[in-house]
């Protein structure tokens, strides 16, 4: 293949995927396109969103951070069992609840820098534990939302959410953090190698611990607003979530080897996995075959991130024009 | 003539046992290129990070313009303007080039980035090195040349009085080179001292003023480089020894070719390389760090792959076409680092003998291994190659040096492959286990096998090659017969004219 098209389809094909994913859609079902459809979709999409955006910093380190979905829950239950029982003001509760994302991050990033265990193993093992601990506070029982609380969080403007409008927030914070400032950077070098990294001076133990932290700050502000979609929190909450922040990322063009990628793809990449799911809602699929198209989906994002992760990595003595090598033919 | 700005006087270094430096001593004038050569170990590395900071000296004292130095850490040796250029680089690839410059220390407002009084610095200090690219562009997407640029452009952002070149023309095509020279030449006007290490004499010739040849952590000679020649530092790196003292004298008479390799190409690494082995010969194979000797075996045995090339082998008489992939049926290579992809490790004897010849010692039951034939066969070669262990059963990791390597060779008798390919096959060994290995490389010469053997030591390479190669930047640049003396070998490799 022309090497053109070639890098053409790595860096666009997405898009154009995208598009006829679309038009397809739009082809076989009616209203499919219609603003209000789009909407709703992308307040469904805003949860996830948030979640993604900050695991999106861990995964430009070049690791991950499944225990997403597990301090959403926890924290949550935290913050709305202080408000229903103890009687805590509602802002108050509110920002416990984002206090105690960034502290189970920071359990996290203890785990992972300072006792230098794998930050897989790590959350997975912390995945499995907080969800505990959440059914231990929840006895498994699902809690409504104080009804001040659910009327203000279902304040829109015409189509827009209150949702939509943190999500984009969260995610331009974190790009302008990415992108603007020294730890961002440093974010991106610790993807480039923890090494290289360290030899150029970045203290790649404290880059790292403070993105678990973001992690989990982001984790529990998504959940905050799983929460508010819902009314309540129950025993599913934030489940799965972690796979389809992963699936964002990826689909978005941040490679999981670290290093690369830009936050705002998370946008593009949301609405992707959104529209096929909604798309296939609307074209009555078996919503058995959901979980098999996302899989899918994801594999093949993850097949081109490693197509354009290929870098050809051979050392090179570049030809010298007009000096060829003595040939040698043996006696 | 001016007082030295930099003067290193009587360093010693050890490490452990070993004395890497035995009283150097170095002077550098400023405005002025220093050539610091010698021979693979010589010291010249040590020596380097000692004044970089890195290792602190036994004994000996620094002075930077006359006055004693303190350089106990890299930082302090920065402070001191001390600036290393390293032959390994530090670059973040995805990353633009103004990020790698300011990565660890960005100047910022209200925790933003400056970018442009970033942009500004980077482009202030790529100009000054005629470099035209943009800082805001990916790394990765440039040259080496122009990486190497920027490494250069970070270590020069500081303002050092001193910078130290290791190596730094290893990756360059011949204009990146002259480029790099322009700049050294610009630098050394603008009164920095210049340390410039490098394997390739004439570069040391082109560029530099004055010459320190090293040898076994020791100053051995140097001078201006106006009164010395090739010959002249060729002979203090080497010694002035006997070149062919040491020879163990036997006369082979090669066979037939065994293995006949045409137009072997791996871009950027091996260029058409022609030549052929014979059948009851060991060719040397001789080069610098980095002229592509590993590389060409790993090639040939398929660990790498190539852009083009033919090989043939002989089969029964008759030389026939070598299929990609089948190669490891005919060929067994013994690889540089044994511990990293030569053993397993924490693995038995036994297996690690057997692994590469597992299809052949399947029992009745396929695929289930005979594990009485697996013992037996593994311990006739324990036998033969005199391994000493106490059991075919003990981890390959209690073993000596010695011993691993001669599992490693032992695995390969196993198998009778038609050519032999041994990188470094003495390294890390003590002299008795490198004289038994040498023993056996012979013997499997006369025994009719074609051998290709890489070895860093000139004199372990002359002891045993009845023919050597010799690679430069990844070409077979010459070709000598059993007689050449260690002169011409040296000459050779470093690139002085054939």
């Amino acid at each position: 293949m022309n090497r053109r098209l070639r890098n053409f389809l790595l860096n666009y094909g997405f898009y154009l995927v995208m598009a006829l994913v679309v038009l397809y859609f739009a082809a076989n079902s009616r209203n499919f396109l219609a603003i209000d459809n789009l909407f709703r979709l992308a307040n469904t999409a805003a949860p996830s969103i948030i979640i993604a955006s900050g695991l999106a910093l861990v995964v430009m380190t070049g690791k991950l951070d499944i225990s997403v979905g597990s301090i959403a829950f926890v924290s949550c239950t935290v913050g709305l069992l202080l408000i229903l029982r103890q009687g805590v003001p509602i802002p108050l509760g509110l920002l416990i609840i984002l206090l105690t994302g960034a502290l189970l991050g920071a359990v996290n990033g203890f785990i992972v820098v300072v006792l230098k265990v794998n930050p897989l193993i790590t959350t997975i093992g912390t995945m499995i534990a907080l969800r505990g601990v959440a059914f231990q506070l929840t006895e498994m029982r699902a809690f409504s939302i104080p009804e001040p609380l659910r009327v203000a969080t279902n304040a829109r403007l015409g189509p827009i959410t209150i949702d939509i409008v943190v999500a984009l927030l969260a995610v331009l914070a974190v790009w302008y953090l990415h992108t603007r400032t020294p730890f961002g950077r440093q974010v991106n070098a610790l993807g480039n190698g923890e090494e290289v990294a360290a030899r150029l001076g970045v203290r790649v133990g404290r880059v790292t611990f403070l993105t678990f932290v973001l992690s989990g700050l982001m984790a529990a502000l998504g959940g905050m607003f799983l929460m508010f979609q819902v009314d309540s929190i129950n025993s599913q909450l934030g489940e799965g979530y972690e796979f389809t922040a992963i699936a964002i990322i990826v689909i978005g063009g941040i490679s999981l080897f670290g290093g690369q990628g830009s936050i705002l793809g998370l946008i593009p990449g949301a609405l992707m996995l959104t529209i096929i799911q909604a798309g296939l809602n609307f074209i009555g699929a078996s919503p058995f075959a959901y979980p098999f198209v996302r899989g899918g989906i994801i594999f093949i994002a993850m097949y081109a991130d490693s197509l354009k992760s290929f870098v050809r990595q051979r050392g090179r003595f570049a030809e010298e024009e007009g000096d060829e090598g003595i040939r040698l033919t043996s006696p | 003539m001016s007082q030295p700005f930099l003067q290193m006087r009587n360093i010693r270094k050890r490490f452990g046992a070993v004395e890497a430096l035995k009283g150097v001593t170095l002077e550098a004038h400023a405005g002025e290129a220093l050539a610091l050569i010698g021979a693979n170990g010589a010291g010249k590395s040590t020596l380097m990070n000692v004044l970089g900071g890195v290792y602190a000296p036994d004994e000996g004292d620094i002075l930077l313009g006359g006055q004693t130095a303190r350089l106990h850490s890299p930082l302090e040796a920065e402070r001191s303007g001390i600036a290393f250029v390293h032959q390994e680089m530090a670059m973040l690839p995805t990353m633009s080039v103004a990020d790698n410059l300011f990565i660890s220390h960005f100047p910022t407002q209200m925790g933003r980035i400056k970018r442009t009084e970033v942009l500004d610095a980077c482009r202030a200090a790529l100009q000054r090195l005629g470099c035209t690219f943009d800082p805001r562009v990916r790394v990765g997407d440039l040259s080496p040349g122009d990486q190497q640029m920027v490494e250069i452009a970070r270590a020069i952002m500081t303002d050092p009085k001193i910078i130290i070149f290791d190596e730094p023309t290893s990756s360059l095509t011949s204009r990146e080179k002259q480029r790099l020279f322009d700049v050294i030449g610009a630098l050394k006007r603008a009164g920095t001292v210049i340390i410039y290490i490098s394997h390739f004499l004439d570069e040391a010739f082109a560029l530099c003023e004055r010459a320190v040849v090293l040898r076994n952590g020791e100053t051995v000679g140097g001078g201006m480089m106006g009164d010395l020649t090739y010959a002249r530092v060729v002979e203090l790196m080497i010694g002035a020894q006997n070149a062919s003292a040491d020879r163990e004298q036997q006369t082979r008479q090669p066979g037939a070719v065994a293995l006949q390799v045409e137009g072997l190409r791996r871009e950027g690494v091996l260029r058409d390389l022609r030549f052929s082995l014979h059948k009851g010969e060991v060719v040397g194979l001789w080069g610098l760090l980095g002229s592509g000797r590993s590389e060409l075996l790993r090639s040939l045995v398929g660990l790498d792959p190539i852009d083009g090339g033919m090989l043939r082998i002989a089969v029964n008489g008759e030389l026939r076409a070598l299929p990609p992939g089948e190669a490891r049926r005919w060929m067994g290579i013994v690889t540089e680092n044994r511990r990293d992809d030569g053993l397993l490790l924490p693995m038995p004897v036994k297996t690690n003998m057997s692994i590469a010849n597992l299809p052949e010692l399947i029992g009745r039951i396929y695929p289930f291994v005979d594990g009485r034939r697996e013992a037996s066969v593994s311990q006739t070669y324990v036998e033969r190659l005199k391994i000493k262990i106490a059991d075919l059963r003990q981890p390959v990791r209690t073993l000596s040096g010695g011993n691993q390597q001669k599992v490693i060779v032992g695995r390969w008798l196993q198998k009778a492959p038609l050519v032999y390919l041994m990188d470094e096959p003495t390294r890390g060994l003590d002299v008795g286990a490198k004289a038994e290995i040498r023993a056996i490389i012979s013997e499997l010469a006369e025994a009719g096998a074609a051998l290709l053997v890489v070895s860093s030591d000139i004199d372990e390479i002359m002891s045993i090659s009845d023919r050597y190669l010799v690679l430069n930047r990844g070409r077979l640049v010459a070709e000598f017969p059993r007689g050449a003396s260690k002169n011409e070998l040296m000459a050779a490799a470093a690139g002085v004219g054939t």
